[in-house]
């Protein structure tokens, strides 16, 4: 599924996050959002969500030509993986995975036999098999990080986002899941969106890298443009400074 | 050898902290501390089942057997049974709307939620009578249509309401607004509806505190004294709760009914205060 973002800004109060962005994103493909803090490459991503509204005007976001500017977080179904996971505690690892199916509308929600496959098999995905009965309490980061992709996979969206996937994780444990990520994108081709500071995550994952700086799209490109080509200082500069 | 000598003695006293005090200070504080209130709680509770039993048993199942005692329990019950449910939803809205929410004048309703801390109850029901009494501001029309609110259930309701309305709202919002919205915000990216998500992901998130706010709004609304006298007139076997007949039979010198009747709103106190202790100790762990 695409997603086209279209003249979106937001601002908080006075401060101004977001300056009239526009980004396509193709189905399929694997795009990051890079800035430092402060960019508004996370208040991009959840607006793209809906769990954030751009300011009201000409903006608009369309996922596969299908306009949902104004629809609410529940009805887009993004999957959505948040940067301190968001699992939900009072629940074991199965539950947190199922929650999306069995919130479905009866009409829609699987039985409970295939509830339980697709948990059993998603564990299998994220090689968390027999974690099924822990609490999120009783999991590593990693295995946080994991679970909470799992839970976003589970109902099957068009569309994932992720916010700083790995930043709550020690080096080794991030490159490990980096080319987990990488890899499961190769097989799914779910379109995916992910937001990090970390230059040399967004060069190693991404098909195209956005760089953001206050609110504004610097430059797009695949990561060999961007390298080759800076658009403007602040790219030549953001990218150099992260690499010494 | 002279070195070890003089380590010897250093390594032989035990560390001491520095914030450590005195024996004497440490009797000092406790004995006060556990003096005042053995004083002040403890004593008057046992004097309260000592005089409810005075009589032994016999006298003291007989203070119940009485109309206007069992009228009293039963409209408490009533107006505890209406005054906790509506005092649990308005206190979940309220602090959803602190905790949740960011507007003007956020500050000023959350000290609006605690001003039945620091209004007498008395004015609570005086404002009342002022508003819904004969004379008062609603009162004619009320008159009217027949309908009855001072010197009857619906003010005693009413200022109850009042009264105990703040505590489910206060133990609820600091703690809503300190575990924040990530969770409820995953489960609406997940596909929940606005009811899937409060009933599956915020409740099981504040069971205990808001089981503890019930807890004590539940005591407070059945112990609630102040207000109830001023608007329900102590009409006996009509608008008397159980505090406010205490009154009456202490002052008819009908000492151990007064005594037996207390007794319940004490045992009433001591089971909420072991609830809150389960309660608090629960919300410790989760």
């Amino acid at each position: 599924m695409s997603i086209h973002i279209h003249h979106i800004s937001k601002s908080f109060g006075s401060f101004q996050a977001l300056k009239n962005v526009d980004l396509e994103v193709k189905t399929g493909e694997l795009v990051a959002l890079l800035g430092p803090s402060g960019s508004g490459k996370t208040t991009l991503l959840r607006i793209i969500a809906g769990l954030e509204f751009a300011d009201a005007g000409e903006g608009s976001i369309q996922f596969h030509g299908t306009d949902v500017t104004n629809r609410s977080a529940y009805e887009r179904k993004a999957g959505f993986v948040f940067q301190n996971y968001a699992l939900f505690n009072h629940m074991t690892v199965a539950e947190n995975i199922a929650f999306g199916l069995r919130v479905m509308p009866r009409a829609k929600r699987p039985d409970r036999e295939d509830i339980d496959n697709s948990v059993t098999q998603l564990l299998r995905r994220i090689a968390l098999e027999g974690y099924g009965d822990r609490y999120p309490s009783q999991l590593s980061g990693g295995q946080k990080q994991r679970v909470a992709l799992a839970r976003a996979l589970a109902v099957g969206p068009q569309v994932l986002l992720l916010d700083e996937p790995f930043g709550a994780l020690d080096a080794k444990v991030r490159k490990t899941l980096r080319k987990w990520l990488r890899q499961f994108h190769n097989e799914t081709k779910v379109t995916t969106l992910f937001v990090t500071h970390d230059q040399d995550e967004a060069f190693e994952l991404a098909d195209r890298v956005v760089v953001l700086h206050e609110g504004d799209i610097q430059q797009i490109g695949s990561p060999q443009q961007l390298r080759d080509h800076p658009k403007n200082e602040f790219v030549a500069d953001f990218l150099d400074c992260v690499m010494i | 050898m002279a070195a070890i000598i003089d380590i010897a003695p250093a390594h032989s006293s035990r560390p001491r902290k520095a914030t450590s005090d005195s024996l004497a200070a440490r009797v000092l504080i406790i004995g006060t501390a556990v003096g005042f209130m053995g004083l002040m709680f403890v004593l008057p509770l046992v004097v309260i089942f000592q005089e409810a039993f005075r009589k032994g048993w016999e006298g003291f199942i007989e203070a119940f057997d009485d109309r206007a005692t069992m009228h009293a329990i039963w409209l408490t019950l009533k107006v505890a049974a209406i005054t906790v449910p509506l005092n649990t939803l308005f206190g979940l809205a309220a602090a959803w709307c602190v905790s949740r929410f960011q507007f003007r004048g956020k500050r000023f309703l959350t000290s609006l939620i605690e001003l039945p801390l620091w209004v007498s109850p008395v004015i609570a029901g005086m404002v009342y009578v002022l508003l819904f009494g004969a004379q008062g501001l609603f009162g004619p029309a009320l008159k009217e249509h027949g309908i009855k609110i001072i010197f009857a259930l619906p003010g005693i309701v009413l200022s109850t309401v009042f009264v105990t309305f703040t505590f489910v709202a206060r133990i609820l919002a600091p703690q809503m607004e300190a575990q924040g919205q990530a969770e409820e915000e995953a489960a609406m990216t997940l596909g929940a509806n606005g009811f899937q998500m409060f009933w599956r992901v915020t409740l099981p998130k504040i069971k205990w505190g808001l089981l503890y706010g019930i807890i004590l709004c539940n005591a407070r609304s059945m112990g609630e004294f102040g207000a109830a006298s001023v608007v329900s007139g102590h009409i006996r076997n009509k608008t008397n709760t159980v505090p406010l007949h205490i009154e009456v039979l202490y002052n008819e010198y009908q000492f151990v009914p007064a005594f037996a009747v207390a007794s319940m709103l004490a045992l009433l106190a001591l089971v909420t205060l072991i609830l809150k202790t389960l309660t608090t100790t629960r919300r410790g762990a989760a």
